[in-house]
């Protein structure tokens, strides 16, 4: 866990894309796509018009980031009939479908947060996933030895989708 | 091309499941259960206590800067760390936006499609919304041609099937009882508020506090400078800032939350006697409003029993208890004993059914909540308990919205104590918080032109300059109620953490003695008028705002089961 990005100026111009990093981090591989982003910006430059976010479970108070979004991309553990620590990508609708299954309709999450933005008229103008098939989401600090050893292929993936140049900073 | 079948992943808001009894169209008995493990406690065990809020943050997905307060509070309490004046003003602000911005979400996007039938909007007339607004509010946005617009929204969306947040509601439910134009007000409201929300949470990244988690707390203070010279700094710019995002807030809280939710009352005051729930209130009390130990408390402490609203008892923290009679938890000196958090254990032992299951073991222990009590008893939290002990205590603004809410709405103080009443006391708080906020803002700025910059009391930071063994308490009236975090420190490291969290003191199950908790109690007497769409149920349970999502089953008295409805 460690302390976020500064976030847009509220009055500044969209960014050409947005990678939200979802999860619990308190749920083992439930909080990869949140280790994922921090990786991210540890071993990339995150220019100026990409926010790269650590999203964690917050909902519908993400969505002063996601609106106007030129392209989002979520990053996030997965339930799919593939070996722990694959990495899936879905585009545009598809994504909808992978998170649209909620625990209820009143409980907000981020199916509900794209909605929003739709009702809003501020859609972001694309939206892919980058998905890595979880092991474990039993309560604990830390991923899986499987989804931990794919974490780098997420965040390479994550990396080459939004153009970003290595920092050095990395491993 | 392989097939990949791809589920969802389960967050850790956890589920909330009530199963209840219908008996004659009425619900005769409840039973409340968490079926999620939450252990922040044992992820705390060891780690270096001023890094504690940061992970106790992540508790709740819904709830991460309340966590966040009440840890550093706690560990602040252990090590006799003292915030500065402008540490106490930044977190009164920054915890009042987060409250502010709950209360508006769960009124609008949580808890409105209880009483709001979407489409029948699709039947009102623009124009006579536009003169029923108008005879309730100053709000602008309040044209026939602006509900016309919203209303041609609503209408493609529904024919192109992608009503989202919606799509589960019960449209077209008895119980729904508003006239087409005010359902069409809800509405065009609903989209504001969201624009609102989104707007108003900025706060958060203007004062550094939170983006999109809290990042500015510190323990003895806060991380954010304040500092006019130094642009990254809070400055006079900055409060400018803020006292228009406050101005926002105050106006549409008081012109568009506050008249929607009295509309909406006007026609549901039966609810006012429903889901009175156990009678009791509890308050921690939050947002000092000076810097001394003993400091006054802008949200007051106290605790009614028995429904007597006219006598605020002052809180004991040392009467405070969990069991797990009836919880998923084995205490070492048994499953009798009822603890003091302070010396809290949390050995979890799951003795309940093999998932998927129909019915929980009722008659044994059935829920990963504990049963928080105080003196023995079983107690509501959150803003109606807020409202009442506010009242009680000779709160003047507290006591003059009340007072003309309940004269609109033709009831008396008593009838409070109900689902109707929470719905009240909510968006009442919402606005004296919010209007309060412009205070802190000046205090700040009164402090800044003075000269007085310090945001960090730094004397306490290294563990040298603690105590071998230190223990501490941390509280917060967070949104859904009093929140507390206990920790014991032991050479610089967490030996023991405990969290007593407003949905365990409202939703926790049954207790030693078998006294119900306050959701069971609220849904005691609930009709049911189609056991297949529990609307009533989710509208009691919903008052409280529960942090988690909520599923219902129903059992007729014989115990077969009537419906299973996860929509909550």
């Amino acid at each position: 866990v460690t302390a976020s990005a500064p976030g847009p100026s509220r009055h500044g111009p969209p960014y050409r894309a947005v990678v939200l990093g979802l999860g619990n981090v308190l749920c083992s591989d439930d909080g990869a796509g949140v280790v994922a982003v921090q990786r991210l910006r540890q071993d990339y430059l995150i220019p100026d018009d990409v926010l790269a976010l650590d999203g964690g479970t917050l909902g519908l108070s993400l969505l002063p980031h996601v609106c106007d979004a030129g392209h989002l991309l979520i990053l996030d553990a997965i339930s799919a009939r593939a070996a722990p620590g694959s990495v899936l990508r879905f585009d545009g609708d598809a994504v909808g479908a992978v998170l649209s299954e909620r625990l209820s309709v009143h409980q907000v999450g981020v199916a509900d947060l794209l909605v929003a933005a739709r009702w809003l008229d501020r859609s972001p103008r694309r939206v892919a996933l980058l998905g890595v098939v979880a092991a474990s989401t039993a309560l604990g600090f830390g991923c899986s030895a499987a989804v931990e050893a794919q974490l780098p292929r997420l965040v390479r993936a994550a990396a080459r989708e939004l153009d970003l140049r290595e920092s050095g900073a990395g491993p | 091309v392989t097939h990949i079948v791809v589920d969802p992943m389960t967050r850790i808001e956890g589920h909330l499941r009530i199963e209840a009894e219908i008996e004659g169209g009425v619900v005769t008995d409840a039973w409340s259960s968490s079926t999620m493990f939450r252990g922040i406690e044992l992820i705390l065990q060891g780690r270096d206590p001023r890094d504690a809020w940061v992970f106790a943050q992540r508790i709740c997905g819904v709830c991460t800067t309340v966590h966040a307060i009440a840890s550093i509070r706690a560990v602040e309490n252990a090590i006799g760390a003292s915030p500065p004046p402008n540490a106490r003003l930044l977190r009164n602000l920054i915890m009042a936006a987060q409250c502010v911005h709950d209360h508006v979400i769960h009124f609008y996007h949580l808890h409105a499609l209880d009483w709001v039938d979407l489409l029948s909007a699709l039947s009102a007339d623009p124009a006579a919304a536009s003169e029923l607004m108008r005879s309730i509010s100053e709000w602008p946005r309040s044209e026939p041609s602006y509900f016309a617009s919203v209303q041609a929204r609503l209408q493609s969306l529904a024919s192109s099937g992608q009503l989202g947040l919606f799509a589960n509601a019960y449209f077209g439910h008895p119980a729904y009882q508003l006239p087409p134009e005010a359902n069409l007000i809800a509405l065009a409201h609903y989209l504001e508020a969201l624009d609102f929300q989104r707007e108003f949470i900025t706060l958060h990244a203007v004062l550094g506090g939170k983006n999109p988690h809290l990042q500015s707390f510190l323990v003895g203070g806060m991380a954010t400078p304040v500092d006019p010279s130094e642009p990254a700094a809070i400055t006079p710019a900055t409060l400018e800032q803020l006292r228009g995002l406050i101005a926002t807030a105050v106006d549409f809280v008081r012109q568009v939350y506050l008249p929607d939710l009295l509309l909406i009352a006007s026609h549901y005051k039966e609810w006012s006697s429903h889901g009175s729930g156990v009678g009791n209130y509890l308050v921690y009390g939050d947002y000092p409003l000076s810097d001394e130990p003993d400091a006054a408390l802008f949200f007051m402490p106290g605790v009614i029993l028995d429904r007597n609203l006219d006598l605020v008892l002052p809180v004991d923290g040392s009467k405070i208890t969990e069991a797990v009679t009836r919880s998923w938890y084995r205490y070492a000196a048994g499953d009798d004993q009822e603890l003091h958090p302070s010396e809290g254990e949390t050995t979890p032992e799951y003795t309940g059914p093999t998932p998927p299951y129909d019915r929980l073991d009722t008659d044994g222990k059935y829920s990963w909540l504990k049963s928080p009590r105080y003196d023995g008893k079983p107690m509501e939290v959150g803003p109606l308990a807020r409202v009442l002990v506010a009242y009680a205590s000779g709160h003047e603004r507290v006591r003059t919205l009340v007072d003309d809410a309940l004269g609109h709405l033709g009831l008396e103080r008593a009838a409070l104590c109900s689902t109707l009443g929470r719905v009240l006391a909510r968006g009442i708080e919402t606005l004296i918080l919010a209007e309060k906020m412009r205070d802190w803002v000046d205090e700040l700025a009164a402090h800044i032109d003075a000269g007085d910059l310090q945001i960090h009391d730094a004397s306490r930071w290294e563990p040298a300059s603690w105590p071998a063994e230190a223990r501490g308490a941390g509280f917060h009236e967070a949104p859904r109620g009093a929140l507390g975090h206990w920790v014991n420190i032991v050479d610089g490291a967490i030996e023991r953490y405990q969290c007593v969290v407003p949905s365990t003191w409202n939703a926790g199950p049954r207790g030693v003695a078998g006294e119900l908790g306050p959701y069971e109690a609220a849904l005691l007497g609930t009709p049911v008028a189609d056991t297949d769409k529990p609307l009533e149920i989710l509208r009691t349970v919903h008052s409280f705002d529960p942090c988690m999502a909520c599923a219902v089953h129903l059992f007729d008295a014989s115990g077969n089961a009537l419906a299973e409805v996860k929509v909550q």
